[in-house]
């Protein structure tokens, strides 16, 4: 039993296991309809996107983690309304011109941190999430914003399923399926913005994809999934941050391999139960 | 935003004018004119690509023509709400996790309005719109378990649900039995009672002649629309389907157009 | 039509490539790859030879990445010096191209090197914190700079004595300061591990690192977290000590659960343009006032 409370007497193991659990939730939740769209790459190349944004805030305002979130969110719903717009007009296709832009604007954050002294520290912790260094202050920022976004989510439920499984449909019906599409955009991007601190911009899109990725194994029914998805997520953030604990290892990938063991899991058991 | 358009009496349900529709360049549909009336049932026939799903993309107001105009009773139709796109099977996502109750519930949403979840009168209409198709006892199986002909069936019950006055449907026929093909097409017999009006865009001449008051001919131009006696003239199929067509002796057409392979 | 266009740009980038190289700054006498060894080389060298340091002001050498602008300056200037004890590790391949044709100053030759006590392999560079051991470095660079031009062998030793002299001032000075701090609060916490040296030479006890190693660039896990936030309750820690370039998120935490100040303003790698840390002296000067103000 004490095996289970030892790290839990550090606040900042307080801190970031609540972190990990709120940030697996809303990933979770918006990440099922990133993967019944198919929108990985999108989310990858948004987390990637939003470096050189963070970048400036890190130069012009000094980098306290909390203005470099509001840096972070505000990149990124420029950068996802940006990528879908560029996505419908261009004649390019749609991988290539994400592709594109994900890895100049990478780049480009790279550039921007070299120029601060201390960049490497600074760039991992943007790579790999700081989840370790969660404040108080930081925590009500992800509890606010994920809160907001599940609300959402919530209250367009029909909506957003309606537009995601038949989008001719949603035209037919009228409903307002521009809005409806970037407001989504717009959601996927502050998850991102929320989930930037716990797993860093490299493993983002772990956090988006395979907890709802395993959940669509295991269900067929939309609000399970959903909440399966929630469940493994948490999980693999709690379980994370005990790997980090006791075997050293560094918590951001330890969250992330913990929801790839639980996505080969269900996949072996999937192929178990059909054959 | 979801309000939707009175209906003016004494008009054609459905009114297009010169609509041209152009891809890349070359034209998907031109100058096409015709109207319907209310309970009208039509067979559109026609190649592949010759632009039945373009044409019924522009009539439900999804796609917007380069020109010309249509009207639904009068108004144009992004007011309306009782316009169905039953899109062609092959299109859809059949591993989605929603059960077919899920699917024919989606048709409500527009009743429902932002925020508003189901209540017990949309569900009644659910329920209704299930029994009506036969499809009762699926109604909460995923979809991709369902057969061919239940899926068309899904759609029609979505359809209903939606209180949708007109019809449009992408070839649903294509690629079931002959015993799920009469099904469906007693169904659709069944609706002229509710007064719906439908178009079905279909690659069986026979079941077209056999089954529906008129015929629309299309490749791209409206080469004929009438009842079916008047329009599989050979001149008028010669037109449509170019060299796909050959004339036997004894009156009997071959028409080779590629269609996927029979479903169970 | 195309062999205009490639015409044109030819010459447009020949201009620019030769623009810019009219304009880059002329190659110094004597380079050293951070400003702290600059500053100390210049006090040997004098007037007479022009030194600069590679690195500009405020850069962590332990990250740094080299650009071509360096390979040219390192090609043309014709002393090198550097601190050694693997700190230049990422100029490495930029030193070993120039091999035997310059004067290449080691500047801790010959002094006792601290290693990781889990990894041999594993050296401390950050022997310039212990005034004492810079006396060594500025009896290297006398040498070599003598060998290098042995015409102003006396101005050099002249110099050299000059600056120990003063040196062992900033030595007695440093004694009489850290005696202010009573004796059980004399633990330092760094951001990684820099202050070995200092905290051997003055009686001081390091206690651990936020960041494990003698490197800036790593990241604790949840366990190292731990074990700090345990020996600084332990020792009773009454502060975390970083670089003005250090990232204090990290330490911000530790100190939230364990009380303890954070001192985000020392200088530890490298000098700063003006005060407070102009020169090494002033830089020594205000990083133990600044110790001894957070312990006392």
């Amino acid at each position: 039993m004490s095996f289970f409370l030892e790290p839990l007497q550090y606040e900042f193991m307080q801190r970031g296991m609540i972190a990990a659990i709120l940030v697996g939730i809303v990933c979770a939740v918006v990440g099922t309809y990133v993967v019944l769209r198919g929108m990985a790459f999108f989310g990858d190349a948004l987390a990637h996107t939003i470096l050189p944004g963070i970048a400036l805030g890190y130069l012009i305002s000094g980098g306290t983690r909390e203005s470099l979130f509001w840096w972070a969110l505000g990149t990124a719903v420029i950068a996802a309304l940006g990528i879908g717009a560029l996505s419908k007009n261009s004649e390019i296709k749609e991988d290539t011109a994400i592709g594109i832009i994900f890895a100049g604007m990478f780049a480009l954050g790279i550039a921007l941190i070299s120029t601060v002294r201390s960049y490497a520290v600074d760039l991992s912790h943007f790579l790999f999430g700081d989840v370790l260094s969660v404040s108080t202050q930081s925590l009500w920022l992800i509890l606010i914003f994920g809160s907001l976004t599940l609300l959402i989510v919530f209250a367009l439920y029909k909506e957003f399923l309606t537009l995601s499984f038949d989008p001719i449909l949603a035209a037919t019906l009228r409903l307002p399926v521009g809005l409806l599409n970037n407001l989504l955009l717009a959601l996927i991007a502050v998850t991102v913005a929320v989930s930037l601190q716990t797993v860093g911009v490299a493993l983002m899109v772990a956090m988006l994809v395979t907890p709802a990725a395993t959940a669509y194994l295991l269900t067929r029914r939309l609000a399970q999934m959903m909440m399966l998805a929630a469940v493994f997520a948490s999980l693999s953030g709690i379980i994370g941050l005990y790997l980090s604990y006791y075997l050293s290892i560094a918590s951001g990938a330890a969250i992330v391999l913990t929801a790839t063991f639980f996505f080969l899991l269900a996949f072996v058991w999937r192929r178990i139960r059909a054959g | 935003m979801y309000s939707h358009i009175h209906h003016q009496a004494n008009q054609p349900i459905l009114d297009v004018q010169h609509i041209n529709v152009r891809y890349d360049g070359s034209a998907a549909l031109e100058d096409i004119n015709f109207h319907l009336h209310v309970g009208e049932r039509v067979a559109v026939v026609g190649p592949n690509g010759a632009g039945k799903s373009t044409l019924f993309k522009v009539v439900s107001g999804v796609l917007p023509p380069n020109s010309g105009d249509v009207t639904i009773f009068g108004s144009r139709p992004r007011g309306h709400v009782c316009i169905a796109y039953i899109p062609q099977r092959s299109q859809v996502d059949w591993n989605f996790p929603v059960s077919v109750a899920d699917v024919v519930m989606m048709g409500r949403s527009a009743k429902l309005g932002p925020l508003n979840w189901p209540h017990k009168g949309d569900w009644d209409v659910v329920h209704h719109a299930l029994q009506t198709v036969e499809l009762s006892d699926l109604a909460t199986r995923q979809i991709g378990q369902l057969s061919g002909g239940q899926q068309q069936r899904m759609f029609i019950a979505r359809a209903l649900a939606q209180e949708a006055e007109l019809m449009l449907m992408d070839e649903p026929l294509t690629g079931l039995d002959t015993p799920s093909q009469e099904g469906l097409l007693n169904l659709l017999d069944t609706l002229r009672g509710q007064k719906v009006t439908l178009m079905v865009a279909t690659h069986d001449l026979d079941q077209a002649a056999r089954h529906f008051d008129r015929i629309m001919l299309l490749n791209h131009r409206l080469i004929a629309f009438d009842e079916p006696q008047n329009v599989l003239q050979t001149d008028y199929l010669l037109q449509a389907y170019g060299g796909r067509l050959k004339i036997q002796s004894g009156g009997t057409m071959v028409v080779d157009d590629c269609c996927p392979p029979e479903e169970k | 039509m195309t062999k205009r266009f490639i015409f044109t740009w030819t010459l447009t980038i020949l201009l620019i490539g030769g623009l810019t190289s009219c304009f880059g700054s002329p190659a110094p006498d004597v380079l050293t790859s951070t400003t702290i060894l600059a500053d100390i080389a210049r006090n040997v060298a004098g007037d007479q030879l022009v030194t600069q340091s590679l690195l500009p002001f405020g850069t962590d050498p332990h990250s740094y990445q080299p650009v071509p602008q360096d390979t040219k300056k390192i090609n043309q200037s014709k002393v090198l010096v550097v601190n050694g004890a693997n700190y230049e590790r990422s100029l490495e391949p930029l030193l070993a191209s120039v091999g035997d044709k310059k004067e290449l100053i080691e500047a801790s030759t010959g002094l006792r090197f601290l290693t990781d006590p889990e990894n041999d392999q594993e050296v401390d560079p950050h022997l310039w914190l212990d005034p004492n051991n810079v006396i060594v470095y500025v009896e290297n660079i006398r040498e070599g700079l003598t060998q290098f031009n042995p015409d102003g062998a006396d101005v050099y030793q002249a110099n050299a004595r000059a600056y120990i002299a003063q040196l062992q001032e900033l030595d007695a000075w440093i004694n009489g300061q850290v005696a202010q701090i009573p004796p059980q609060r004399r633990v330092l916490v760094t951001n990684h591990d820099s202050l070995e040296y200092f905290a051997q030479r003055y009686g001081f006890k390091v206690v651990g690192a936020v960041v494990p190693g003698f490197s800036s660039e790593a990241a604790p896990s949840a366990q190292e977290m731990a074990a700090l936030i345990d020996r600084v309750k332990l020792f009773e820690a009454p502060a975390i000590f970083l670089d003005a370039a250090d990232n204090p998120s990290l330490a911000q935490q530790i100190a939230t659960e364990t009380g303890a100040k954070v001192v985000t303003d020392l200088h530890l790698e490298s000098l700063t343009e003006g005060a407070p840390a102009s020169t090494y002296i002033d830089m020594m000067h205000s990083n133990v006032t600044k110790i001894v103000e957070a312990l006392k």
